[in-house]
């Protein structure tokens, strides 16, 4: 009886440990999840390491439309300064967004952008672009923000993509310290400022 | 009335007094009835919402709910206490607990203490659920619990933190119960009771507990995420931080869609042993049947995605999750065919286990159809978020679960209570709650099919017509499920008492060899198995 109890209990032990394995690998997946979209470009993640420059350029054309996005806890106005362009594959160009702090005390703001059609994702290089870092704005400061980029012809050759005409890249600015020290503050100020900025983004 | 269910019983073996039996019990016979009662109390109070739900969407317009908040509080608390607190505390809590012992010859539960805290533990987890919906705003979030709905910013307060922990002490309580049930399989039948001659229900609650065992701590680690965003300032889900809200869904349905087969396995389990009982036959294929479940249970976890089609997949990940739907149609046919073989050439008895146990097929091969139509992505694109959704799930989870447990208890009610349950009360009860849920949840694919949406307390005037339809249907049911009480209830003060074996030579599994109701220990002298045939 007391065998049976002890490899009772021993089992036990090997179920428990499954249970904190399986937790453990719910928060692995946070990592995993990342490293999959980098690896893959799932969900439209764009490949921001490793970035070669264009080595060949195609005849054939794609549209490129950029499109712009604010949080509300961000008193910002945000848009691109063209809203398409039609570029040659494999050829390098550059875009420009502007960002104006309209709001009464410095703002950091930082991006986080993706393609769609999700799957042109691994074919939409970026080599230079405003959303890798952190930005800060004095209150009414206005910036134009680059981005220089080239569409890889080899999104022609794959059966997938090759139906493409058009990429969408989208940029949606979120405050840098989305909730640190300070928020309460921020926020009666960005309240104030949307309030008078009829057209902000 | 879990008192009721054993205080008549007139045995000899010593039974402690009622705060020691029923507080502190170890006996897992106790503790199964006191699962059955949870669910069966949790049961009136989910029924309840839903029919208040039925009522306000009786006609377009608003009625009754004028908080739309509250709707979708009402929404949600049906969804969690139905799947976490009355289909899954009946099947593997009650029933698991009452029949897994008794089928494989084991005098209790590997740990009985466990088996007590597990009860508990639900117990705790039920009251933290129903605080949360009268703390502050109420969780309106749909069981789903999606960021960014249900993080701080729409969701400000403590109710959604009383939910989260309502699920974390709920899922707590069932991971026990599985550890507590897969030792107790393996470790405790009685000799020559091999893994393959256990009977099917038994196998049934091994897999449901394995899924348990891989599933749930991946909800508890998902909800802990979204208790830290929501508390502590951590990101996971917080698209502006560089997290991703899609995140959650991956983990939810990971979580989720074993989740459903973790409800429906026991459902399966049971159902085989009626079929086989009142066939008078033993089971068709009965090692098919048993891994036919653990290949549902397999497949089960590298499906999920195809509850979130609509985030934007590419179309290889799409075709996957596709045909890796489809593929479980193939396991799941091998049951139905088997019931359907059973019950080729034998003896057919149409008591009323196995008249829920006829409906259960009926019921499940419906949900199974349109959950084929489901499982194609180009298609979910539209019909995502509609009533043929909500249809759906009802006809394939949640009613054939309950008349799985109906099956179970009308099967089991004599061993139970060592009461014959009034024959002709149980028929009319079967009839008025099957003729009931089909009125309320066929009508509502058609109306899911014109685009009814689903979680609005509103709608167009064009989906009136299903709507009502669907609404008197709910009253049907609403009749049958009281009926249900009248009969447990004539039930518990029958005088008729019911033989060891009560439904004759078709009923072979180990239950059926000792007394009813069934003594209080059982099993102290272990049957011996050896040599004799499989258990189905």
């Amino acid at each position: 009886m007391a065998r049976r109890r002890n490899e009772n209990g021993r089992f036990a032990f090997v179920l428990a440990s499954v249970v904190a394995g399986m937790v453990g690998l719910a928060y692995a997946s946070v990592p995993l999840y990342e490293l999959f979209c980098q690896v893959t470009g799932f969900g439209g993640t764009l490949n921001t390491t490793n970035v070669s420059p264009s080595t060949f350029v195609s005849d054939k054309t794609v549209k490129v439309r950029f499109d712009s996005n604010i949080s509300p806890k961000l008193a910002w106005r945000f848009q691109p300064l063209q809203r398409e362009v039609t570029v040659k594959l494999g050829e390098e160009n550059l875009a420009f967004y502007e960002a104006e702090n309209v709001g009464i005390v410095p703002l950091t703001g930082q991006a986080v952008f993706n393609v769609t059609p999700f799957k042109a994702a691994p074919y939409f290089t970026k080599i230079e672009c405003f959303c890798f870092t952190e930005q800060t704005l004095e209150p009414g400061q206005v910036v134009s923000m680059p981005i220089q980029y080239y569409v890889d012809p080899e999104i022609f050759e794959d059966l997938n993509t090759r139906e493409i005409r058009a990429i969408t890249l989208s940029y949606t600015f979120y405050p840098a310290d989305i909730d640190g020290e300070g928020t309460e503050s921020d926020e009666k100020v960005n309240v104030s400022a949307r309030a008078t900025t009829p057209n902000s983004g | 009335m879990s008192n009721e269910a054993t205080a008549h019983d007139h045995h000899h073996d010593h039974k402690p007094p009622f705060f020691q039996r029923w507080f502190c019990s170890t006996n897992h016979k106790d503790i199964g009835t006191l699962y059955l009662a949870i669910s069966m109390i949790a049961a009136i109070i989910g029924g309840l919402m839903s029919w208040y739900i039925r009522l306000e969407l009786t006609e377009p317009g608003i009625q009754y709910i004028d908080d739309f908040q509250f709707y979708n509080v009402l929404v949600t608390a049906h969804g969690f206490i139905m799947v976490f607190f009355v289909v899954m505390p009946a099947l593997i809590g009650g029933f698991g607990n009452w029949f897994v012992p008794l089928m494989i010859g084991a005098p209790d539960m590997a740990f009985p203490r466990m088996n007590n805290i597990s009860f508990w533990l639900l117990v705790a987890g039920f009251i933290l659920l129903l605080l949360s919906a009268v703390i502050g705003d109420g969780p309106g979030t749909g069981w789903t619990v999606y960021p960014p709905l249900s993080n701080a910013d729409f969701h400000p307060g403590p109710s959604v933190d009383f939910g989260i922990l309502a699920l974390h002490v709920a899922g707590a309580s069932s991971i026990l119960g599985a550890i507590n049930l897969i030792v107790t399989i393996f470790n405790m039948r009685a000799p020559g009771m091999t893994i393959h001659r256990m009977p099917l229900f038994v196998w049934s609650i091994l897999i449901t507990a394995f899924l348990l065992l891989l599933a749930l701590p991946v909800l508890a680690g998902a909800l802990t995420m979204l208790l830290t965003d929501r508390n502590f300032g951590t990101h996971f889900f917080e698209a502006g931080a560089g997290g991703d809200p899609v995140l959650w869904q991956h983990l939810f349905w990971f979580f989720g869609h074993p989740e459903v087969y973790i409800i429906i396995l026991p459902a399966f389990g049971i159902i085989s042993q009626v079929i086989s009982t009142f066939s008078r036959k033993p089971v068709f294929g009965y090692l098919g049947m048993a891994y036919a479940m653990a290949a549902i249970g397999v497949v089960g976890f590298v499906v999920w995605a195809h509850h979130m089609f609509t985030v934007g997949f590419d179309v290889d990940t799409r075709a996957y999750f596709t045909v890796a739907t489809m593929v479980i149609a193939v396991p799941t046919g091998i049951k139905i065919f088997s019931w359907l073989a059973t019950m080729w050439g034998g003896s057919i008895k149409m008591e009323v286990p196995m008249l829920y146990a006829l409906a259960f097929i009926f019921l499940f091969v419906v949900g199974g159809v349109t959950g084929i139509t489901l499982a194609n992505a180009s298609a979910d694109l539209v019909f995502h978020d509609t009533y043929f959704v909500v249809a759906h799930f009802h006809y394939v989870m949640a009613i054939a679960a309950i008349l799985g447990m109906f099956a179970g208890f009308f099967y089991w009610i004599g061993k139970m209570s060592g009461k014959q349950y009034p024959r002709g009360m149980a028929k009319l009860q079967f009839w008025v709650f099957f003729v009931g849920v089909n009125v309320l949840f066929f009508p509502q694919h058609f109306a899911g099919l014109a685009g009814m949406p689903r979680r609005i307390p509103d709608y167009p005037d064009a989906y009136v017509g299903w709507n009502y339809v669907s609404s008197v249907g709910a009253a049907i049911t609403a009749v049958g499920t009281l009926l249900f009480f009248v009969v447990l209830f004539m039930t518990l003060r029958s005088k008729e008492t019911v033989a060891a074996n009560q439904w004759g030579e078709g009923a072979t599994t180990l239950e059926w060899t000792v007394d009813s109701p069934a003594p209080f220990h059982t099993f102290e002298e272990l049957p011996d198995m050896t040599g004799k045939a499989p258990a189905e």
